[in-house]
């Protein structure tokens, strides 16, 4: 909106200058989370200071539970986010291959997505218990629409006269997937795994959460429990941090492998946040 | 391509032709099912009609849809206003997005162990875990639409002087709202799965609630029940939600179509 | 193969025949593996009083202990077979049981001391709350940690016993640690509680109006030890020594106050300075059949159950 300029100042580059912007937000937000409490306007109870906070952080991180528990987080997010994207792309290209299968199968892909994975908590608690298959069963379930639905946008996208191209040069199905369709759906694919490893770090923490299976949601909802108010919130920043690694680092992901890539998508407006 | 569009009735069928056949097939597989966890669907359909269409129902459908409609609109709200300032300041946006990067990352089931000490265990905790779930997509989306503004229309905007609110309305607002779409149609699903969620705490009525003491006393057929429910309401949010975008976003739609076929 | 040898070694030290050389021979071989879930309240004392003491490696048994909230949540575990003994309340496994699940009592769990202003269960309200007994939660609205079960049970017992209308009570689900502070902030009017969430509830001036488990039944046994039929019936060997740990670790505890205080803050969140105040239930040596039948009546009576529960099958 604004116009945009540069601030060069003595040797500071614009760059930096943001960095320092988006620094002080965040020592703003610690300052906040440090003086509200303290002032009495919030009861320390509910919001330990953050200093407090930070002090139970590193108690924490020394501790062998808090690095079990996060494992246990990572490991459910990995073999989840695994599994629906082999799921996704597997179906997805068979799915947006042939038009007359996409058509059959777009109302049953549009009543399945909308259900809440959250609603089957209760069926993966009386199959599985509080063991990782219950947190998977929700991961997969939710990670696996974002991975497909983008998958088939790219095997949409491709372009026909490739396809036509391909077909009467006599490549097979197995060439065509690999020639044509696999690099016009690759940035479709990466923009699904992007949208999927924050969905799956998202429902397996809330599994753990729910369904009392070892991880970092767990361990905030037994600190809760306990009153242990300070550690509580020390997961709960953790939670936050690897959320922000996995966000960032699928980003950086997409542009760099995509970095080489003719951009084929018309508008972002989908894919983006 | 096939010439002219196939008539309706024809897409009905084609629409209906796979999931009818997946409804039956769920139906005969299950027919004279002993696994106590898998009931024949036609149990489940009986309980079904017995649970949820009986008057007592609507005490728990209609805290739910409530808490949810609240929660949500809470959240689009919130969202949108804080988005369109952080959006148009390049330099709050600088300040601020680490910070909202931060707080979007956290998991907002999360969030319920610690809203119960502030709020406890009542209706306010529950819309108050659908709003801070629910209002980062529309939030962030809305910083996005915003920076992504017309540069030359923002220019022609304020070579004009057009006031504030004018701004807002007819320049700011519709420039942003596919962007701001899209962030409401990712929070639409996450309230429901908050929605659920916070009711699977501490609560005393809602699906969420009737989803879990089901489960917990072993009545099998009605826990499924109040699955397809989820499922229902689920897929008819969406539809309601598509429905105002189309209606909404009619203009953009004809736009970029006609920009497509180009 | 090993595994056969080991079996079959196991089954002669069972029958005693081997008994002075089992010690040694089963530290050659790994011992039989349980994962086990209890609830992180005072009444789980004793397993893990038990297992710190040896009472189970000396029946071979390497078991290991985990905490979920409540019985209900317990008990899909063992029936997935996650879990292989599980502690859940009473009423839970007869809901359990009503609706086809077979599992099956190995040992008690814990019994109430059976004596009004020292039990290890009490309904409790604010402090300057205007119900002063139990007959005044006639209408009201109470929090149990987990619907139709135990709590309910109890708390209508008492209600009922103290001259009040029963059927009246309104119930809502409030974890056991949320609720000294719900009592605290008035968001409920009244609260069920077991140590040593009594305690905590009572250092902050809220106050008892009821004992409910002294209504239910004299002594009556709250929860037990269970497993499901189809594993007892694979396992019957394992069964039988863990019973007999089991019943080694309740008579310790019961005999040792001192010791179970000392190991309550290990497993629990609850404080050193707490587990030393709250009272302790008492750990009974066999099956209280009779406070079983008094729950199944209560249970069928207000629909927890819809039809006459088996009580020799769930106690044998």
């Amino acid at each position: 909106m604004s116009a945009p300029t540069t601030n060069v100042r003595a040797g500071i580059s614009a760059r930096t200058v943001v960095w320092l912007q988006g620094f002080a937000g965040l020592a703003g937000f610690a300052a906040l989370l440090e003086i509200l409490p303290r002032s009495g306007l919030i009861s320390p109870l509910y919001l330990p200071p953050f200093s407090t906070i930070v002090a139970a952080l590193f108690k924490e991180i020394m501790s062998a539970e808090f690095w079990t528990a996060l494992g246990d987080t990572l490991e459910a997010w990995a073999i989840g986010l695994v599994i629906s994207v082999l799921a996704g792309v597997v179906i997805g290209i068979a799915i947006g291959s042939s038009n007359a299968v996409r058509t059959l199968t777009h109302s049953t892909i549009e009543f399945l997505r909308p259900i809440p994975s959250v609603a089957l908590i209760p069926l993966a608690v009386l199959l599985f218990g509080s063991q990782i298959q219950s947190t998977l069963v929700l991961v997969v379930y939710a990670s696996f629409w974002p991975v497909l639905i983008q998958v088939l946008y790219g095997v949409q996208d491709v372009d026909p006269v490739a396809r036509e191209t391909a077909r009467s040069y006599g490549l097979g199905n197995w060439a065509q997937i690999r020639y044509v369709i696999w690099p016009t759906t690759l940035p479709y694919l990466m923009t699904g795994i992007r949208l999927a490893a924050a969905v799956a770090l998202i429902l397996a923490i809330t599994s753990e959460v729910a369904i009392d299976t070892q991880g970092l949601g767990k361990q905030i909802a037994d600190t809760e429990s306990g009153g242990a108010v300070a550690i509580m919130y020390a997961y709960v920043i953790v939670a936050g941090i690897i959320g922000v690694i996995v966000n960032v680092g699928a980003r950086a992901l997409e542009r760099r492998l995509l970095a080489w890539h003719p951009s084929m998508r018309l508008d972002n407006a989908g894919a983006r946040a | 391509m096939k010439s002219g569009m196939p008539s309706l009735s024809r897409r009905i069928a084609v629409m209906l032709s796979l999931p009818a056949a997946l409804i039956a097939a769920w139906w005969f597989a299950s027919a004279g099912s002993q696994n106590f966890y898998f009931p024949p669907l036609r149990t489940i359909m009986e309980t079904f009609g017995k649970l949820w269409f009986s008057p007592q129902a609507i005490h728990n459908i209609a805290p739910s849809l409530v808490r949810f409609s609240i929660g949500y609109i809470a959240a689009a709200i919130l969202g949108i206003a804080i988005g369109i300032p952080v959006g148009a300041s390049r330099n709050l946006r600088n300040v601020l997005e680490p910070v909202l990067e931060f707080l979007r990352a956290i998991p907002p089931p999360v969030l319920v162990p610690v809203l119960i000490l502030f709020a406890g265990l009542g209706n306010e905790m529950k819309a108050l875990v659908i709003v801070f779930g629910c209002i980062w997509p529309v939030l962030l989306n809305t910083v996005a639409g915003v920076r992504a503004l017309d540069e030359v229309l923002a220019e022609v905007v304020r070579s004009y002087r057009i006031g504030a609110i004018a701004r807002f309305w007819h320049f700011i607002l519709p420039g942003a709202s596919p962007q701001i779409f899209t962030g409401l149609r990712q929070s639409l699903s996450i309230g429901i799965i908050l929605m659920v969620i916070s009711e699977m705490f501490a609560a005393r009525d809602g699906i969420g609630f009737a989803l879990v003491q089901y489960q917990r006393s072993f009545a099998i057929p009605e826990m499924w029940s109040a699955i397809i429910l989820l499922g229902i309401i689920g897929i008819a949010l969406s539809m309601i939600f598509r429905a105002f975008e189309a209606w909404i976003l009619g203009w953009y739609h004809g736009l970029r179509q006609s920009q497509r076929a180009n | 193969m090993p595994i056969t040898r080991r079996t079959h070694l196991s089954a002669l030290a069972a029958s005693g025949a081997v008994s002075l050389a089992a010690p040694m021979i089963s530290r050659a071989w790994a011992a039989d593996k349980l994962s086990i879930a209890v609830i992180p309240i005072a009444d789980c004392a004793p397993i893990y009083l038990g297992k710190a003491k040896g009472f189970f490696a000396k029946q071979n048994l390497d078991i290991t202990l985990s905490t979920q909230g409540g019985g209900a949540a317990i008990i899909p575990g063992v029936l997935s077979g996650q879990l292989q003994f599980g502690f859940s309340n009473v009423p839970s496994l007869l809901i359990a049981q009503n609706k086809g699940l077979k599992f099956v009592g190995v040992a008690p769990g814990v019994a109430s001391t059976g004596v009004a202003g020292h039990d290890f269960c009490a309904t409790l309200v604010p402090g300057d709350s205007p119900i002063k007994s139990a007959k005044d939660l006639t209408g009201k609205t109470v929090a149990v940690n987990n619907l139709n079960n135990i709590g309910e049970v109890a708390v209508r017992a008492g209600v009922k016993a103290a001259g009040g209308d029963p059927k009246s009570v309104k119930y809502i689900e409030v974890p056991f640690p949320d609720m000294p502070a719900a009592l605290a902030s008035h968001r409920i009017e009244a609260g069920w509680m077991v140590e040593p969430f009594v305690t905590i509830a009572l250092s902050r001036g809220d106050r008892v109006v009821d004992w409910p488990f002294v209504a239910i039944a004299p002594k009556a046994m709250i929860a037990v030890y269970f497993a499901s039929a189809q594993y007892i019936s694979a396992n019957p060997d394992i069964v039988k020594r863990f019973k007999a740990g089991m019943t080694e670790s309740l008579a310790y505890a019961d005999s040792h106050a001192d010791e179970v205080r000392k190991i309550i803050p290990t497993y629990t969140r609850i404080s050193a300075e707490i587990a030393s105040k709250i009272i302790l239930p008492i750990w009974p040596a066999e099956f209280n059949r009779a406070s079983a039948q008094a729950m199944a009546d209560d249970a069928l009576q207000n629909g927890l159950i819809n039809k006459k529960a088996d009580i020799a099958a769930l106690l044998p």
